[in-house]
């Protein structure tokens, strides 16, 4: 079941992080390639991609912990190289591999970080009962992070980059190697905490939380494949919506030639159908009418919702077929 | 049999895995075989084994007519002593023996003549200034070594002038003992360091420095590759912490436990084993503190460097080698050449055994320039740990 949307940011809000044009090289490898971004303050931008496609390094670059080959970036108005430490107080990074301190409890880990961004021994303490009861760890605050398990340890990472308040998290693929039930979890905070008027950049190898963030952008082998927000996307990608069609018997896509509303019809099986269009709620009941004159029974027509592993491998499929059509233009 | 096959296959697992993850870290490899290969090879090529002799001052009373020339006594002394000077004055002498100018002082019998006509021996004193047993012992050795030449030298001389002890104008023979004539001369030893410890007493300030420092550099060795390994130096890099901060806050932490360790060793090695502390705690305090400050610094270095655990740990022990060999802890500093000689003065527990045992044995560190260069080589591994720290956090790449 697709999550409860999110309130969108206001049309009037502040772009809070823009990168224009920005590549990395290591070496002979282009980490990332010439993307451009920007964010709204108070919304969540998934970057997702399979492993390796530059996520972590693009997280890294709008850190300041690394910089761009080419281009320019800015969060909060700042470049991430030069950041001053105020702004540096107002930002929070999960990084992907293991950050906590195993000898230390959880709630002497969530307030080692908050005395590293500076708050005085004596708001500390409020926030961080705070900070573990949001992420649901609030029993195991006298527990060694070693003896929490990985799904813990990461809500307990979570509570680490939130502790201090920052107005910006950077959180690297919180879900990585997590079980579905925890990843929809960390994914409720993390909405909890966009709700409160936080800027979160998230990063995900999984696809399909893609439908959590306000905006996606899809990036394979560095480039930006894709940017918008979920729904728009699966849209444009399919060229509109979707009805899946069952007849009780054998059917071809001329039948529905010159059925108003039909912009492309699908063959998935001798009686199934896949027909795209604008406005499902119209077209639906003139191709049940059009197929009953024929003398064909629709036996289900339901909307078809792609997921977005489907909505991600046809945005690759087409970004590669373009380039193969590039690279066979300069050779020719 | 088949059993035994997989059982081999899966032996063999580990051999290439463990070989394969070694290989793969050249740094590991080169800390492992070139550091104490070469440790070995500088102690090969830089101990001389020679002992340092004595710097010995020889004493001749005005009244005597002894000669007073120094080729004369470095004719009949030995190898054990270095003759430095002749003087007249025995309060000079002494001055210069307490303040370790001169490590012996031969003080010549003042009625030598008088003392064989009454058919006495004469007494020919002998005092040194040391805290070291092993020294004190070749002390020993060197004066039984002095008196016997010196015994034979008047005999030689008796022998040509016709065994004749007694004065021309002595109006009769005088009678000399057999013994007075085997020994003519004979030593009063006297050492005038404030203390003269056992063994255990002499090496235990040298054992408390090594401790100190390898417990310093096993304790922060390993802090930093831990962090800079996992995430945890990523979330330093985005928080508004500085590297001098990261640094202080390891540095103060790590010295709070080192140096309660310390407190507890200090008090088994003086309450329970009884070693003086003839200085007070104020010079033993400070060397303490120094030689954390110093010995932190080449610990946290240590993890700035070192690709992994295991390299860090490697080097660790390979400071302790060389601390082992080239400190003083077991041989003099001065028996090596004197280019070996810049790593051991380069090794912070060099300075600390000299200063603890001079401030524990001696009452007084005379030696303060080894004070300031501890606290040099301590301020030098902060300010490089923090360039290499600040280059770490800098950038991720």
């Amino acid at each position: 079941m697709p999550p409860e949307r999110p309130p969108s940011a206001p049309a009037d809000a502040r772009q809070i992080i823009n990168v224009d044009g920005v590549t990395r090289r290591f070496g002979t490898l282009n980490a990332i390639r010439d993307v451009t971004f920007g964010i709204n303050e108070g919304t969540i931008l998934g970057l997702i991609g399979p492993s390796g496609s530059g996520k972590t390094t693009m997280i890294r670059m709008l850190t300041g912990t690394l910089g761009p080959t080419a281009g320019r970036i800015s969060v909060m108005g700042e470049d991430p190289m030069r950041f001053s430490r105020r702004t540096r107080e107002q930002l929070a990074y999960m990084p992907q591999l293991f950050s906590l301190y195993p000898d230390l409890t959880a709630e002497e880990n969530v307030g080692f970080v908050a005395a590293l961004f500076g708050m005085s021994p004596f708001r500390r303490g409020r926030r961080i009962t705070r900070a573990l009861e949001v992420v649901d760890l609030l029993h195991a605050r006298r527990r060694l992070a070693r003896d929490l398990s990985g799904g813990m340890q990461r809500r307990l990472e979570l509570a680490c980059a939130m502790v201090h308040e920052p107005s910006m998290l950077f959180i690297d693929e919180p879900t990585a190697g997590i079980d579905p039930m925890l990843r929809q979890s960390i994914w409720d905070e993390l909405r909890a905490l966009r709700k409160s008027g936080k800027t979160l950049l998230v990063t995900t190898q999984y696809v399909g939380e893609a439908e959590y963030a306000d905006r996606v952008a899809l990036l394979a082998e560095g480039e930006l494949v894709a940017l918008d927000d979920p729904a728009a996307m699966r849209q444009s990608v399919f060229g509109g919506e979707i009805i899946e069609l069952e007849t009780d018997r054998p059917i071809t896509p001329d039948a529905l030639s010159g059925v108003e509303g039909v912009e492309r019809v699908r063959q998935l099986a001798p009686r199934r159908l896949n027909v795209v269009t604008q406005d499902a709620g119209r077209t639906t009941p003139r191709i049940v009418e059009t197929l009953s004159a024929a003398g064909i029974n629709v036996l289900d027509a339901d909307e078809y919702q792609p997921s977005f592993d489907e909505v991600f491998a046809e945005l690759v499929e087409r970004r590669r077929a373009e380039r193969r059509e590039q690279s066979g233009e300069h050779t020719s | 049999m088949r059993a035994l096959g997989k059982s081999f296959v899966r032996i063999s697992s580990f051999i290439f895995k463990e070989i394969r993850e070694i290989v793969r870290r050249p740094g590991v490899i080169l800390s492992l075989v070139l550091g104490p290969f070469l440790i070995m090879a500088l102690f090969g090529l830089g101990y001389t084994g020679a002992r340092t002799p004595f710097d010995t001052l020889v004493v001749v009373p005005p009244q005597t007519d002894l000669p007073t020339d120094v080729e004369y006594y470095r004719d009949i002394s030995d190898a054990q002593l270095n003759i430095v000077g002749v003087t007249e004055n025995l309060d000079e002498g002494r001055a210069k023996l307490a303040s370790q100018e001169v490590g012996l002082l031969i003080v010549a019998p003042t009625n030598a003549q008088e003392q064989l006509r009454k058919g006495e021996q004469s007494v020919v004193t002998v005092e040194w200034n040391t805290v070291d047993p092993v020294r004190e012992s070749l002390a020993q050795f060197a004066t039984s070594t002095l008196v016997a030449e010196i015994n034979a030298e008047i005999i030689r001389q008796a022998a040509e002038r016709g065994i004749t002890l007694a004065n021309e104008d002595a109006p009769e023979p005088i009678t000399v003992p057999p013994e007075t004539i085997a020994k003519p001369t004979r030593a009063e030893t006297a050492n005038i360091a404030p203390t003269a410890p056992t063994v255990i007493g002499f090496f235990g300030p040298a054992v408390f420095a090594l401790v100190l420092q390898h417990l310093a550099i096993t304790l922060t060795a390993m802090s930093m590759v831990r962090e800079r390994l996992s995430g945890t130096m990523d979330v330093y890099r985005v928080a508004p912490v500085s590297s001098m901060e990261l640094l202080v806050g390891k540095y103060i932490a790590y010295a709070v436990f080192s140096l309660v360790i310390s407190a507890i060793v200090a008090a088994l090695l003086i309450g329970v084993l009884g070693i003086p502390l003839l200085g007070g705690w104020v010079p033993f305090v400070a060397v303490v503190l120094l030689l954390t400050f110093a010995s932190l610094g080449l610990g946290l270095l240590i993890s700035l460097i070192a690709d992994s655990e295991r390299q860090a740990v490697q080097l660790s022990m390979i400071v302790l080698l060389a601390s082992v060999f080239f400190s003083g802890f077991v041989l003099p500093v001065e028996e090596f050449l004197p280019a070996v000689r810049y790593i051991a003065y380069a090794l912070p527990v060099t300075h600390g055994i000299e200063t603890l045992q001079q401030a524990m044995l001696r009452g007084e560190i005379s030696d303060t320039w080894m004070l300031w260069t501890l606290g040099g080589i301590g301020a030098a591994l902060y300010l490089i740990s923090l360039v290499r720290l600040r280059r770490i956090m800098r950038r991720a790449d």
